[in-house]
């Protein structure tokens, strides 16, 4: 059953950047866009690379750096490929200052 | 009801297969018809001169499409089927065996071929290319073990075997017509940091040198140089360019050497015929007619003619992009400058780290190449399509956002 863990502090995560945290086994990327706390699967489902570091984002779309493909970070959505498969999203949420994800 | 209309792509490498995944996804339910001259489903050719000739990366993780999607769209996929010709009276395609496949609308993506080379000696068993994912497995079977390796091309396909087999543990020695590594598409300056990347890891270089001949008794033992250098190799592995596949054309006018010709919206001169990928020439909005081998030009081709297809009448004006790995070590690239006036540089071509940006004489932003620095190549995408001028000042300095310099938001 999955469950929240809390994985740091809340205002690690800077307006319109992402940040990656281990959770059960499972690399999960933690965006804010206007305030709101987005959680998705921080592993490209194109070639594994990490979406976190260095993705480009702008509104809720991710953009990997290494080849393109770009996600819909409130859905998981493939947006642009090359990717085909959609990444994985995680309820996350904020409280008392901690950042919480449910993995 | 569906769709009456029948849509045929020839070709079936990743601008073929995006073609079609794009002709369901945007809801056209008529018949579409795959057909590819290799046996097995499309699947991705980056990860052959990388991951996947290091046996890092198995056949079934490059796969464009899971082999079932095919049939789970309705999709006639006739792989292992060679298209001879196209009649473009008749509006068919024919195939080898004279069966004939009549078709509304016709995309050709046939890519390319791999360039020959003309030295005594290149049938010696030894002597390979890398094109098709066969090739790749044959290359790493023939270095097994750590052999001694000729790269003759340095471009990207020579640049990136030579640092995977250096990562094999093989001996590398590059033989390259011009003076630095990547030079006809990166310039000297950036070039140049390449080759340094790739002497600090072990690869003897030859510039300015061109094969004379390959020898051997019954498979390859040299390779001798133009310039009289012999470099001892037990395999050798020719990247000097490609060719684009415009038979089917023939008849038509269109099977040009420099490559199918296509307007602006990807349409040949032949109505409802288009071409795309590796072997369109392509009337680029921004940058005139080009022909482009790129993995993303392939995705993106292969994504605007299936929406042209069913109407849109987009100009295709991607800025085109493309990325190469070498060691751990990610180069990136937007745009198309074939010479420039200007390159301003954001962060060091000295700590291999910068994202240079290519000016023509009137101050346009034609082109951004980096080296560990990619954001920046991807936020100048929007100033290169729109033919900005931007300050040059503003570019080298990396506490500016590329983004801000774009036409209105400044």
């Amino acid at each position: 059953m999955a469950e929240f863990v809390t994985v740091g502090r809340a205002d690690e995560i800077a307006e319109g950047e992402a940040k990656a945290f281990p959770v059960n086994g499972q690399e999960i990327a933690v965006s804010r866009v206007s305030g709101a706390l987005y959680g998705f699967s921080d592993i490209c489902t194109h070639r594994q690379c990490n979406l976190s570091l260095g993705g480009e984002i702008e509104g809720t779309s991710i953009t990997c750096e290494c080849h393109g493909s770009t996600f819909d970070m409130t859905t998981g959505a493939v947006l642009e490929g090359p990717a085909t498969e959609p990444v994985a999203t995680f309820p996350v949420r904020e409280e008392n200052g901690e950042l919480l994800i449910e993995a | 009801m569906a769709d009456p209309r029948t849509f045929v792509v020839v070709g079936a490498g990743l601008c073929g297969a995006t073609t079609v995944a794009t002709l369901r996804a945007e809801g056209f339910d008529g018949r579409i018809v795959l057909i590819g001259a290799e046996e097995i489903p499309p699947y991705e050719r980056p990860p052959l001169s990388k991951e996947y000739l290091r046996g890092e990366d198995p056949l079934e993780t490059i796969m464009v499409r899971p082999p079932e999607w095919f049939t789970e769209h309705d999709i006639e996929a006739r792989f292992g089927t060679h298209v001879t010709q196209l009649d473009a009276h008749a509006r068919e395609v024919v195939l080898a065996g004279g069966e004939r496949v009549a078709f509304d609308a016709l995309v050709v993506a046939t890519g390319g071929h791999n360039r020959r080379i003309e030295a005594p000696g290149s049938d010696l068993p030894g002597v390979l290319d890398l094109r098709y994912v066969g090739d790749a497995a044959r290359l790493r079977d023939a270095v097994d073990g750590g052999a001694r390796v000729a790269c003759v091309g340095m471009g990207f396909i020579g640049a990136e075997v030579a640092a995977s087999l250096r990562t094999m543990g093989c001996d590398v020695t590059v033989i390259e017509i011009f003076e630095t590594a990547l030079y006809r598409v990166l310039g000297g300056d950036v070039g140049r940091v390449l080759e340094a990347i790739h002497r600090d890891h072990g690869v003897v270089m030859h510039f300015n040198d061109l094969v004379a001949r390959f020898e051997g008794d019954g498979r390859l033992e040299r390779v001798v140089t133009r310039s009289g250098t012999v470099v001892e190799a037990d395999v050798a592995v020719v990247g000097i360019g490609t060719e684009p596949a415009v038979h089917i054309m023939a008849g038509t006018g269109l099977d040009q050497p420099g490559g199918i010709p296509v307007g602006p919206t990807l349409e040949t001169s032949i109505p409802g015929v288009f071409a795309v990928g590796d072997v369109a020439r392509h009337e680029h909005p921004v940058f005139g007619p080009m022909r482009v081998e790129h993995f993303d030009n392939a995705l993106k081709m292969g994504e605007a003619v299936a929406r042209n297809m069913l109407g849109a009448d987009a100009v295709f004006d991607d800025p085109h992009w493309f990325w190469s790995d070498q060691y751990d070590v990610q180069i990136q690239m937007a745009g198309f400058a074939p010479t420039w006036d200007r390159m301003v540089v954001r962060g060091s071509l000295e700590d291999r780290s910068f994202c240079a940006f290519l000016l023509d004489a009137d101050g346009v932003l034609r082109s951004s190449v980096s080296i560990a620095w990619p954001r920046d190549v991807r936020r100048s995408f929007e100033l290169i399509r729109e033919q900005v001028r931007p300050d040059p000042a503003a570019l080298a300095d990396p506490d500016v956002d590329l983004r801000t310099l774009a036409p209105g938001k400044g």
